[in-house]
């Protein structure tokens, strides 16, 4: 017995090593994919030590150079074609603890091993990460069958096949239209285009027109808008501590607008990266841009409006990489990125397109657009035709410039060198006393001869001085500075100078009364040649029309304008990522991995930026948003990770079809966001039955292959609107400044700021939820819940949670009461006599379809009892009706019970 | 076996359990078709050149995101209880006793101690202020306590103090941020997110992680500072109000009574039970018992808000007001929250800011007030928990944001009304207690007027360090993955302070 054993062991053991040899001998040829099987074990094992942060032994395996290049020891590690002579192999085998590597951690085990070795055996070749190549055109999968109605579905089907998993048959009628109104309009759809479509005699056709219609609605815009803003981290207050409120709901309304309009993927990102760039941008190209003023601003006392106005600026640099290129790129702020071809300098090189802009973290937020109302327009649009006949074409920008932008001015905040004088309001302003001096660094007076200036006076017989290059330099200028309410604009005309000064300003006021007495506040200087065209024909009249234009009080956005050049900032490597430790000065570029992409007649700025983001060449703008707007309909991204493509992101899913999407998105459909996303409702894959299989819960409980349709909790958006729509109280008013709806007191409470919660009324209080008021500290406490965005910076992707505390909102949260109180009063007058048929009404309100008889039954006992319960507690019905006059109380407030409830079932909060 | 050792008994077997549930959960996220959880955590959980340094422990299980969680090691702590006197307090009148400023007071402060340095207020040459309270030593441990604090003087022997610590924000919200979430900005999860996204909560029916304010504001720095920053928004911390809901949105609506809640929420689950059969998509039982822990939050979370069932005595040795908002009743609400298996209970009780501009913000007169208002509390909440036994595992800590000048304050130049300090970076004190935290010791000294630290200085990461550590966690391998790089509370900085840990 023991004989037989031990022969049987003796026969495996020869099969084993059988086996084994056989194996290492057929793998020794099978072909090494770096990406997939080499670069994995580098990121895990490797790079942490011998990557962009550390390199170890000087050597790294960040890029293919540095992998060969000769480590410290002279000797390279790897060499190509010779495992067992590369230093990297023997290390990974040695024995000896303090040689072998990982350097005390976990030994590779020898599959691991043996990929290493066959790597280097067939030449160790780099391959790039498949997302930083180009897009290239994908072959469509050649399947059979004709469950296929798009090629999605081909790309779809072939994983399936391989996975041997079926596809779900289409969703009846009902679940698609709900799932198609919530996808693209956020809410319920009109009654007539659901009647129209649930009755039609083809389907198929009907759903076509059902898909047009909802993508033509106004409404599709303020959907869509909504994964926009969480990307352009919109929000109406201004961050940090003080968070007190800006005016830049323009860029909200100009979001949904673009959706609306359909504006092409890439002059959408054209406009908001340098919509200033173009000649004679329009209002809306300059609110595009306000994109980039979504960063916070800091108006909270002793803070260095340098160190904000950089911290304003790396967060364009990492929105970009982030929400438009599914690029990490913060790591590279302070060293090369550990994983990705991308080294420390690059990050600088990038922030030098965002770092010569005319912000600088003050608290009027300069520069803002001005937008002027009609009359105003007429004017403006004269003066420029009087200045086109008159003028030179530079000198007509220029003043076309200062009154739609403001600028070049110069803050009043930067002055130094001052004697009874403060930057005084924590930052907010130059302030004078009596016998002031204060210097203004560094002007460009060539061919200047007039300062204008925006100031208030709280006195009058002040007079000031303009000097040149020191405290008592020579004065080119004197005047008595006219006092009077509020800030005001003043010119100061001299003669005309040549070259840079540092130029002084001086006040005395003998009518000061105390040397503490603040007497004047600045706001900016403007020095700059004096209203051109004197002598021409219509000079003064024109000249008038200036002023007035410059002086009106006008709507405001903040947007981006680029210094001019004799004011332009220099960019310097920030040692270890800290902007107060400047290292080598660098020029606008993009990383030299990517720099394929940049058209070979790029100026080196924002617009040049722009042409390189939305160069067909670029690998990762049209993957991004192809993957994005996958994931808004499927709830997934392809790459699951929007916010990282990179080697460190997770794999795609269906790598061919996301290739083919963004191919069709840059070239069949002309960066057309709506007919991609057409595309993808269209196919066979979206509008599938999403009841989970037996089958399909073993073999794909996530849904990674989509055998089934998506089934996710609505977004806080589409919660609220739905709601309000089906209880037929949603307003259909749209932009505007944001709205305050119904929250709980104390909310806001924050010291220092005296910001109030006014709650909204009539119809401003049942606004769609893009229109609602967003204060960073402080978010719309019901839309947190269900995992809105806070944005304080880019939120490339919110991740669905399921808490206690969503069940108490949609349950308990007056204003979700109140859409009850108004889906029972209109079930009660639009659903017939008889309470179930109410319910019954209600139910296809929200789903399109007849109610179960169990369900029903489950809700009209509920309406029983809380009949019972009200006809006892009139008063209580009372109460929940909220001052609704009824005539049959304990009926009405029985059935809000109800609503309420049907509010929060299952189906009602998820898009099936 | 000792009380002791059946809490470190306990302890031990709860936290074998929580590492079972652990391994189910992640062994059936990877053996699932596509173990969605276990690679997306995966795959995120990459870092900056870090590694092998993340924490591949942590579990984020959406449908789950609560439920309790072994930590890495075993912790002594299991929850925490942190006292923020917002504003800052001055330890020079408090638990920093300096006889010497004593003899330097009305003198100009010397320049040594102004050049190079950025005060909120103070302007030009300030006069130095001694001590503004009489100072004695009590206990065994022999610890200073001003007689500001008579009720709290007898506990020292209970305490560890951190005489030397320091920051680098002299604003009260940065400096708070600096605190609590680890970054002076807006956007870093807080101390008690992180504590309940790594460690879950033991009650499923209150929220893991409790904020409750005083003092008639909130916070300088507003709700950031308890925010989930870039952790998900579940492990935010939830404010519990005295007006008004306890919790947002836990009263039923007017009108609706108690019964008629339930049988909504059984009506709803009933027909969801029905969608369940028809979809068989689990997300639905999640649903299922959302909606039943939502009811059961409903009646616990009042429930636990509701102090006038606690004895007589336990009002007297709070010194509580029921039915107003006060610091003193936040306090006995926190020790019954943890009583109640939450996680994290964060108090902060505003008005420490004493500047001496007003008689409200004077050392003689409204911090005198604001101490005799904690006094009793902490004293009572420190002998409660140790009465129950619940001491030992729950940390407590007291402290401020910064801490105020030697010198009196003199705002823009001119001598302030009342005696006051301006704010003051480089020393104050903060205390522990329980927790495993070493009982009537004093960590770090500070300099003969109190100006800085001349031994055991610390900041606030390694008070965060220290306190991750206690509550079973290595404060450089506890990250989360974001914006491309795993981040820390305690950023890349931090040590854990071993001289108090018992």
């Amino acid at each position: 017995m023991k004989f037989f054993r031990n022969k049987k062991l003796l026969v495996l053991l020869v099969l084993f090593a059988v086996v084994i040899v056989c194996s290492l001998l057929m793998s020794y040829d099978k072909k090494v994919d770096f990406n997939t099987e080499v670069k994995p074990i580098i990121n895990k094992k490797c790079i942490s030590c011998h990557g962009g942060v550390k390199k170890q032994g000087g050597f790294s395996l960040l890029f293919h150079e540095e992998a060969i290049a000769a480590t410290k020891s002279g000797k390279p590690a790897i060499i190509p074609g010779d495992p067992d002579g590369s230093e990297l192999i023997k290390r990974l085998l040695s024995k000896d603890p303090e040689e072998r590597m990982p350097y005390k951690h976990e030994a590779l085990n020898e599959d691991e091993i043996d990929i290493f070795k066959r790597w280097i055996k067939q030449g160790a070749k780099w391959g790039d990460h498949w997302a930083y190549l180009p897009v290239k055109e994908v072959e469509i999968p050649d399947v059979s069958g004709d469950w296929a109605k798009n090629d999605i579905d081909k790309f779809i089907l072939e994983k399936l096949d391989e996975q041997e998993l079926k596809p779900s048959a289409e969703a009846d009628r009902p679940t698609l239209l709900r799932r198609a109104s919530l996808d693209l309009i956020g809410m319920a759809p009109p009654k007539k285009l659901a009647e129209q479509y649930l009755t039609a005699k083809d389907g198929d056709k009907a759903y076509q027109i059902l898909v047009d219609s909802l993508m033509a609605s106004q409404r599709f815009g303020e959907k869509w808008a909504s994964m926009w803003l969480d990307v352009a981290r919109y929000a109406d207050t201004k961050g940090y501590e003080a968070d007190v409120g800006r005016n830049i709901w323009q860029y909200r309304d100009w979001v949904i607008r673009a959706f609306n309009k359909d504006m092409p993927y890439n002059e959408f990102v054209t406009e908001q990266i340098a919509g200033d760039f173009f000649t004679d941008p329009t209002d809306a190209q300059y609110i595009a841009t306000a994109f980039q003023r979504n960063t916070m601003t800091n108006d909270e006392g002793g803070t260095n409006n340098e160190e904000f106005r950089v911290a304003a600026v790396l967060d364009r640099v990492n929105t970009t990489w982030e929400g438009l290129l599914s690029t990490t790129f913060a790591c590279v702020q302070c060293h090369s990125h550990p994983y990705d071809p991308f080294k420390h300098d690059e990050f600088y090189k990038f922030m030098a397109y965002f770092n010569n802009t005319r912000d600088e973290d003050i608290s009027s937020e300069y520069p803002l657009l001005r937008q002027y109302d009609d009359s105003l327009q007429t004017k403006l649009t004269s003066l420029t035709e009087w200045l086109k006949v008159n003028v030179s074409p530079e000198k007509s920008k220029e003043i076309h410039k200062f009154l739609k932008t403001g600028q070049p001015v110069i803050n009043s905040v930067i002055a130094d060198s001052m004697v009874n004088a403060i930057i005084g309001n924590n930052n907010i302003a130059l302030f004078f006393k009596n016998n002031a001096v204060a210097r203004i660094p560094a002007v460009n007076l060539n061919k200047v001869d007039q300062l204008i200036y925006r100031y208030s006076s709280g006195k009058p017989g002040g007079s000031m001085q303009l000097r040149l290059d020191k405290p008592g330099g020579p004065v080119i200028a004197s005047w008595k500075v006219p006092e009077g309410p509020g800030y005001r604009n003043l010119a100061v005309d001299f003669k005309a100078q040549t070259g840079v000064h540092d130029v002084y300003l001086t006040y005395t006021n003998p009518t000061a009364t105390n040397r503490d007495e603040v007497i004047v506040y600045f706001d900016w200087f403007r020095f700059s040649p004096q209203f051109p065209g004197k002598g021409k024909p219509g000079y003064e009249e024109n000249k008038a029309t200036f002023w007035t234009l410059l002086n009106a009080n006008v709507q405001t956005i903040p947007i981006m304008v680029e210094n001019p050049s004799d004011r332009s900032r220099k960019t310097f490597v920030f040692k270890r990522g800290a902007w107060i430790t400047p290292g080598a000065e660098v020029h606008a570029g993009v990383p030299k991995s990517l720099a394929y992409a940049m058209p070979a007649n790029a100026p080196q700025n924002r617009q040049g930026l722009a042409m390189w983001l939305t160069d067909k060449r670029n690998p990762l703008l049209s993957r991004t948003m192809a993957n994005r707007l996958w994931e808004q309909l499927f709830g997934t991204g392809i790459v699951e990770t929007l916010e990282d493509m990179g080697t460190q992101g997770m794999n795609p899913t269906h790598k061919e079809l996301l290739d083919h999407l963004s191919w069709q998105l840059m070239n069949d459909y002309k960066w057309s966001m709506k007919r991609l996303i057409k595309e993808m409702v269209m196919s066979a894959t979206y509008r599938q039955d999403s009841k989970v299989t037996e089958d399909t819960k073993k073999k794909d409980l996530f849904n990674k292959y989509y055998a089934r349709g998506s089934r996710m909790r609505l977004t806080s958006e589409q919660i609220r609107d739905q709601h309000l729509s089906v209880s037929g109280i949603l307003s259909a008013k749209m932009y505007g400044p944001g709205v305050m709806p119904w929250q709980p007191n104390g909310i806001w409470n924050s010291p220092y700021n005296g910001a109030t919660w006014n709650n909204a009324t009539g119809e401003d209080q049942f606004r769609r939820a893009i229109y609602t008021y967003w204060k960073r500290s402080s978010p719309y406490p019901s839309m947190i819940a269900f995992d809105g965005a806070q944005r304080v910076v880019c939120s490339p992707r919110r991740i669905r949670t399921n808490t206690p505390l969503q069940a108490l909102v949609t349950l308990n949260d007056s204003a979700y009461i109140d859409m009850a109180k108004y889906f029972a009063l209109r079930m009660k007058k639009e659903g017939g006599k008889e309470i179930k048929s109410q319910i019954a009404k209600g139910y296809e309100w929200m789903m399109y379809k007849p109610i179960s008889g169990a369900k029903l039954k489950v809700l009209d006992n509920l309406y029983l009892t809380a009949l019972n319960d009200y006809k006892v507690h009139p008063d209580k019905a009372k109460q929940i009706l909220g001052g609704q006059q009824t005539d049959k109380y304990p009926e009405t407030a029985a059935l809000v019970v109800v609503a309420n409830a049907m509010l929060n079932l299952d189906e009602a909060v998820t898009k099936n | 076996m000792t009380r002791d050792e059946l809490n470190a008994h306990r302890l031990v077997k709860e936290a074998q359990e929580t590492e079972l549930r652990a391994f189910t959960r992640r062994h059936f996220l990877k053996e699932s078709a596509m173990g969605l959880g276990a690679v997306a955590m995966g795959a995120l959980l990459g870092s900056c050149g870090l590694g092998g340094k993340t924490n591949n422990d942590i579990l984020y299980d959406p449908v789950h995101p609560l439920l309790p969680k072994a930590p890495p090691f075993l912790g002594k702590a299991k929850s925490v209880i942190y006292l923020h006197m917002a504003g800052a307090p001055s330890q020079l009148e408090l638990f920093d006793y300096k006889p010497e400023l004593m003899k330097m007071d009305g003198q100009d402060c010397p320049q040594s101690l102004l050049a190079g340095k950025k005060f909120a207020f103070i302007t030009g040459v300030p006069k130095m202020l001694g001590p503004q309270a009489k100072f004695a030593q009590h206990g065994q441990s022999r610890a200073w306590v001003s007689d500001n604090l008579p009720h709290f003087s007898t506990m020292v022997d209970d305490v560890s103090f951190l005489k030397a610590v320091s920051t680098d924000q002299f604003n009260h919200a940065p400096a708070q941020l600096l605190i609590h979430t680890g970054s002076p900005r807006l956007g870093r999860p807080s101390m008690g997110s992180w504590a309940t996204y790594g460690l879950g909560t033991e009650n499923q029916n209150l929220p893991g992680f409790v904020v409750l304010t005083s003092g008639g504001s909130f916070p300088d720095a507003g709700k950031s500072i308890w925010g989930s920053g870039f952790l998900p928004s579940v492990y935010q911390g939830v404010q519990c109000r005295s007006e008004g809901d306890p919790v947002l949105f836990i009263k039923d609506p007017h009108g609706m009574s108690r019964d008629l809640r339930k049988a909504s929420i059984d009506a709803i689950n009933a027909s969801n039970e029905q969608e369940y059969a028809a979809y068989n998509d689990p997300e639905i039982l999640s649903r299922i018992s959302q909606y039943e822990m939502a009811y059961r939050m409903q009646i616990s979370a009042p429930e636990v808000m509701n102090i006038n069932d606690e004895p007589e005595y336990i009002h007297e040795m709070y010194g509580t007001q029921p039915g107003k908002s006060c610091f003193a009743n936040n306090v006995l609400l926190a020790r019954k929250l943890v009583e109640k298996g939450v996680r994290y209970v964060q108090l902060f009780d505003w008005g420490w800011d004493a500047h001496g501009d007003g008689p409200n913000n004077s050392l003689n007169i409204g911090l005198k007030n604001k101490c005799r208002s904690i006094d009793k509390p902490i004293t009572a909440l420190l002998l409660d928990l140790k009465q129950r036994g619940l001491l030992e595992e729950t940390l407590v800590v007291w402290g401020g944001e910064f801490g105020r000048t030697p010198m009196m304050e003199n705002r823009n130049g001119v001598q302030n009304p009342y005696n006051g300090r301006d704010h003051h970076t480089d020393a104050f004190t903060i205390w522990m207690a329980g927790g495993g935290i070493k009982k009537g010791f004093t960590h770090g000294e500070t300099d003969e007027i109190g100006y800085s630290g001349v031994s055991g200085k610390v900041d606030a990461f390694d008070i965060q360090a220290t306190i991750l550590n206690q509550l079973g966690f290595d404060h450089e391998k506890f990250t989360y993955p974001f914006q491309g790089r795993p981040f820390r509370l305690t950023d890349v900085a931090g040590k854990v302070i071993h001289d108090v840990i018992a």
